[in-house]
Order: structure tokens, then C-alpha cells, then sequence
């Protein structure tokens, strides 16, 4: 059963993901070839299986891509993953210092809202270690010229690995999982610093040529 | 002897889909080409990654085409080879027959 393939259009987030990978030479003519494709498959199979097939390449491109990239610049890409990992190790701890900071400046304060102070302590503390993750996310692919999603995820995936084996041996111990929810929020947030970087950069470099 | 200037398996099985596909090759028609004849399913990003590493090598060049409306409005890019691929393809494929010269593979070790 094909369902209106003149109107199928390739799914929005596979086409999102894959254009964050894809070098500025190629920016036209990747997704130009997967979407020709696509509309092919889809008058032929079905959207169905047009949809399929879309999303099995995306996922191969990205891996091809993503090898690409740290092959074509190893050393400028290791730089900016292992200044990100410094960067991290800085940023991680800040949090605490500022909540610390502030609970002995403002003592009075927090003793009549005691309940601003909990959510300080405890969510804004979540919240503000994430915002700490998307800066180091978005310091390492402005740093990363070109390759901001292989340095991203190169670091998420370092940070990710090292810090679930940390949080498993944690949570043996105590049974506690919220280490582990930390670590891997962590490595998502890296990666979408480095999406937002990508994504501006990419927009920064259509808008004129549209215009 | 250095390794530099043979071609890789992907790349050789590249080089002689553009070789085929002469004018009508971008990423489509060399992606499909390619599966067509190996039998194998091969990404449009594996594809581009030989493709730009081919270019930097010198062994073939690109030129885009115009937008159409059935790629979302997006330009093709054409690749051909260069003089300096085909002498690559010429000396992968001599150093494949020496190599195979005198031996029966069919069935020799089934």
C-alpha cells in the first residue's frame, strides 16, 4: 500500500541528525542524494519502508562520517576532546563552590526559604551541572572547527565511558542509580552543546545563499 | 615498496563504478551501481568518504549540478576520474592478475 508518496518527506529528526555530520562540501549533496532516494523507494515500496531504509542509512552515514572526520584532522579533534576533558573536570565542581559561596553570604536568607535552598541544592544543582556539560559541549565545537560533532561525541563517549564504569562500581555499593542518570545526562548534554554549535554554524552559513 | 598509490578494495570498487557510469556519476547512480553489482548494501555515507578521500588523492574530481525539485531542491554532485586514477586502476588491477595468474580459485578450497 503506498500512501501518498508525492507528499512523503524523510523523517524530520534522521534528516536533522545526519546534516550535523555532514562536511560543508558534501552539505548539499548528501541529503540531496538520501532525500531522491527516499521519494524513489517511497513511490515504489511504500513510505514505510522508504522511512526504513532512510533511517538505516542515516545511522551508517553518521558512523562513516564520524570516522571520516577524526581520520582527516586526528590530532586538532584529540586537542579539543582532551582540552573538553580539562574544561569538564573544571566545570563539574563549580556548581557546588557557587551554591557554597552563596549559602555563607546569604545565611539569613536561606534560613527563612528553606525551601528555595532544597531546590538549590538538589535540582538547581542537576540543572546547573548541565548547563556546565552544554558549555564544554559548546567550547569544544567552537574549538573543533568544522568537526564539532566528531569532538563532541568523541568526548561524550570518553566521558561516558568513564564515568558509567565509575557509576556501576558506585552503584554495586550503594544501590544508588543517580550517578548513573547523571553520568549519561552528562554525555548528552556535551552532545548537544555541540549540536547547538553545529546547528548555528550551519544556519550562519545557508542564510546568505537563501537570501 | 611503499603502499602509497594502491588502492584500497572500496576505493578500486569506486574508481570502476565511475569508470561505468561515465557522466551520470554522483552519489545515487554510484551508491546503486555498487549494489547492484557486489551485491552488498553500501551507505551514501561510505560512498562519500571514499569519494572525498579519491579527491584528495588526486584520483577524481567533482563538479556540481543544478538543483531539482525531486532531491528537495539540492544540487548533485558529478565525479569522473583523472587521468591520475585510471593509471591507479591500472595498476591495481595488473597487480590483481599477477597475483591471481596460475591459481585455480574456483572450488579450491570448498
Amino acid at each position: 500500500m503506498k500512501s501518498q508518496p508525492e507528499f512523503a518527506q524523510p523523517p524530520r529528526i534522521a534528516t536533522w541528525l545526519v546534516n550535523l555530520f555532514i562536511p560543508a562540501e558534501d552539505g548539499e549533496s548528501i541529503p540531496g542524494d538520501l532525500h531522491e532516494e527516499f521519494s524513489h523507494l517511497a513511490s515504489k515500496s511504500g513510505i514505510a519502508v522508504a522511512r526504513s531504509w532512510y533511517w538505516r542509512q542515516t545511522v551508517k552515514t553518521i558512523a562513516h562520517l564520524a570516522g571520516m572526520g577524526f581520520r582527516v584532522a586526528p590530532w586538532s579533534t584529540t586537542a579539543a576532546v582532551v582540552g573538553g576533558f580539562l574544561l569538564m573536570r573544571f566545570v563539574s565542581g563549580l556548581p557546588d563552590k557557587l551554591l557554597a559561596a552563596a549559602t555563607d553570604r546569604y545565611l539569613t536568607y536561606w534560613s527563612t526559604h528553606f525551601k528555595a535552598y532544597m531546590f538549590c541544592a538538589t535540582d538547581g544543582m542537576f540543572i546547573a551541572h548541565l548547563v556546565g556539560s552544554v558549555f564544554v559541549g559548546c567550547t569544544v565545537a567552537l574549538t573543533a572547527k568544522k568537526r564539532e560533532m566528531v569532538a563532541t561525541m568523541t568526548l561524550a563517549l570518553v566521558l561516558g565511558a568513564l564515568g558509567i564504569a565509575a557509576s556501576l562500581v558506585w552503584l554495586a555499593k550503594t544501590g544508588d542509580v543517580w550517578m548513573l542518570a547523571l553520568q549519561c545526562a552528562d554525555s548528552f548534554a556535551i552532545l548537544m552543546g555541540g549540536a547547538i554549535v553545529r546547528t548555528r554554524r550551519s544556519a550562519a552559513t545557508t542564510l546568505p545563499s537563501n537570501a | 615498496m611503499s603502499g602509497r598509490g594502491y588502492l584500497g578494495e572500496f576505493e578500486h570498487i569506486i574508481v570502476l563504478a565511475l569508470l561505468r557510469l561515465e557522466d551520470r556519476a554522483y552519489g545515487v547512480t554510484v551508491r546503486q551501481e555498487i549494489e547492484l553489482r557486489t551485491k552488498r548494501e553500501v551507505s551514501i555515507g561510505a560512498v562519500y568518504a571514499t569519494l572525498d578521500r579519491l579527491e584528495s588523492k588526486g584520483y577524481v574530481k567533482s563538479h556540481r549540478g543544478d538543483p531539482t525539485p525531486e532531491r528537495g531542491g539540492r544540487s548533485k554532485r558529478f565525479f569522473q576520474v583523472t587521468a591520475k586514477g585510471i593509471k591507479a586502476v591500472n595498476r591495481a588491477q595488473r597487480a590483481l592478475r599477477n597475483m591471481t595468474a596460475g591459481l585455480d580459485l574456483i572450488g579450491s578450497h570448498s
